[in-house]
């Protein structure tokens, strides 16, 4: 058995890497069916669109991808971030059908996306 | 390329270790001012089924009430101040209502910008008569509340409910969901070293981790992946099996120290000394489940196999439009509207305590 513990605090500032993001994709026409690679490429090519084949080489991961709702949650290093969401927000188009990607919540903690309290709905009409 | 491009806002992260016994932890503090509960998250590593003493914790939470339209200066009203607010145990918090867009109303027990429990608001004053003309007159604000109550077991446990039944309260139980994972992969804790300078993992990986345990992803990924090269971090072991029990609505602080003070139970009683309880140890059928019961301690196991937790986890995370995270601390919502503490329990009872809040917040106690 270890012996308890000393009192310890510590207070992180900036000290996370990464910052992540809960994105779903909208299309004019209504869902259409996207693999997990198609996803990734649609967003790379809207980066290389806007900073160029250099500013865009950088490395972002795609966590999960739900094929159905077409929501997804991105991974990109803190200095990658405000590129990728003005990348997201300037992507206009998919093979000729306007799109657009909404950004439902970015955190530097993968865990509190976990949590969002704006989920939180009741099955009934709100009454204005 | 303009440097501006790659400035992102602040994030922080506040770190504690302690022992639950030492007489100076503040866990219960951090615990009872986290007011505006909205998910509680455990993880249990070589648990298969969700332990009955832990289930009847959380199905004996407070139930939760939406009130639908209400006019703030109820809140006020003499009768809602003399049965409810003076008791201090009453939350509320108002529902669908963006903290970035919209205004946000919450219900403290004890601070609020208007202390309610202020003697110069006492009714009869001619401040509380100021105040309650301005929200009834001037400025009449309605608003969809939750509303929770802490059940103290007396007889006026349905005074809230009295009190808004002309507002047509519906009553709603915090939702459970639990399952196990299998063959997860697991980063080694050890209770003495928090920041993870040699043995354990450091806070931001064992959060990250956490996340993508509680978000279902995948970390078994190859480090030239096109998709994604995230991976558990080290150092690791594989658990065979883990419980990830969840539960949602609106909780009170009362409520989530009570689940604590029972997982908290639970790894000091059944995994405090492995040996003697397995000499003990009794086999038991339930439902052609397989469960172990300790007779030394008199407590049954969460194992299904003889395999022991050293560590449990339990994250808060707090309503993202709340007003307030720690007590009267500022909250806003900015992008993520992060509001949330995790505790992860060692069986000696030491614990560690992360507390997260968004870039333009407080930072917390």
């Amino acid at each position: 058995m270890e012996e308890p513990t000393t009192f310890e605090r510590h207070v992180y500032k900036n000290a996370s890497v990464y910052h992540y993001m809960k994105i779903s994709l909208d299309l004019e026409n209504g869902k259409r069916s996207f693999s997990d690679a198609q996803f990734k490429q649609l967003i790379i090519s809207a980066l290389k669109e806007l900073y160029g084949e250099v500013g865009a080489a950088f490395p972002f991961d795609l966590l999960k991808f739900d094929p159905s709702s077409l929501k997804a949650i991105l991974r990109v290093y803190n200095k990658g971030l405000v590129k990728l969401w003005s990348a997201l927000t300037l992507l206009g188009s998919y093979q000729n059908e306007a799109c657009a990607f909404r950004v439902i919540q970015v955190s530097p903690f993968l865990l509190a996306l976990s949590g969002n309290s704006r989920e939180l709905q009741f099955g009934e009409s709100l009454t204005s | 390329m303009s440097p501006e491009l790659e400035k992102c806002p602040r994030s922080l992260l506040v770190c504690e270790k302690s022992n639950f016994m030492n007489e100076k932890s503040r866990h219960d503090i951090h615990v009872s001012k986290h007011s505006f509960n909205y998910k509680i998250s455990v993880l249990i590593p070589e648990c298969a089924v969700l332990p009955a003493n832990i289930s009847g914790v959380i199905s004996n939470f407070s139930p939760y009430y939406l009130v639908r339209d209400l006019p703030v200066y109820e809140l006020l009203q003499e009768k809602s101040y003399e049965t409810v607010l003076q008791k201090g145990t009453v939350y509320a918090v108002s529902y669908n209502t963006k903290i970035d867009e919209d205004n946000s109303i919450a219900l403290l027990p004890s601070v609020v910008t208007l202390n309610l429990r202020d003697k110069t608001l006492a009714p009869g004053t001619k401040r509380y008569q100021r105040v309650l003309s301005g929200l009834k007159d001037r400025l009449p604000l309605r608003y969809d509340f939750l509303f929770t109550e802490h059940n103290t077991g007396g007889d006026e446990d349905n005074s809230l409910y009295n009190l808004l039944s002309q507002y047509k309260p519906i009553e709603h139980k915090a939702v459970l969901s639990h399952h196990t994972l299998k063959n997860l992969p697991c980063p080694t804790l050890y209770p003495s070293d928090l920041q993870g300078t040699t043995l354990s993992c450091d806070p931001h990986s064992f959060l990250e981790w956490l996340g993508a345990v509680n978000l279902d992803i995948s970390c078994e990924n190859a480090a030239d992946s096109f998709l994604s090269t995230y991976i558990c971090p080290e150092p690791k072991s594989s658990v065979s099996q883990a419980l990830l029990c969840t539960i949602t609505g609106f909780i009170s602080p009362e409520d989530v120290y009570l689940l604590l003070q029972e997982l908290r139970y639970d790894l000091k009683h059944c995994c405090r000394f492995p040996e003697r309880c397995f000499l003990t140890m009794t086999k038991l059928y339930i439902s052609h489940k397989l469960f172990f019961n300790c007779t030394s301690c008199a407590h049954r196991k969460y194992f299904d196999e003889p395999k022991f937790t050293p560590w449990l986890s339990l994250t808060v995370h707090g309503f993202m439009d709340s007003p307030v995270s720690w007590g009267a601390t500022e909250h806003g919502f900015l992008k993520g509207g992060e509001n949330f503490y995790n505790l992860v329990c060692f069986k000696n009872q030491d614990y560690w305590l992360h507390m997260a809040t968004g870039a333009h917040d407080g930072c917390p106690p």
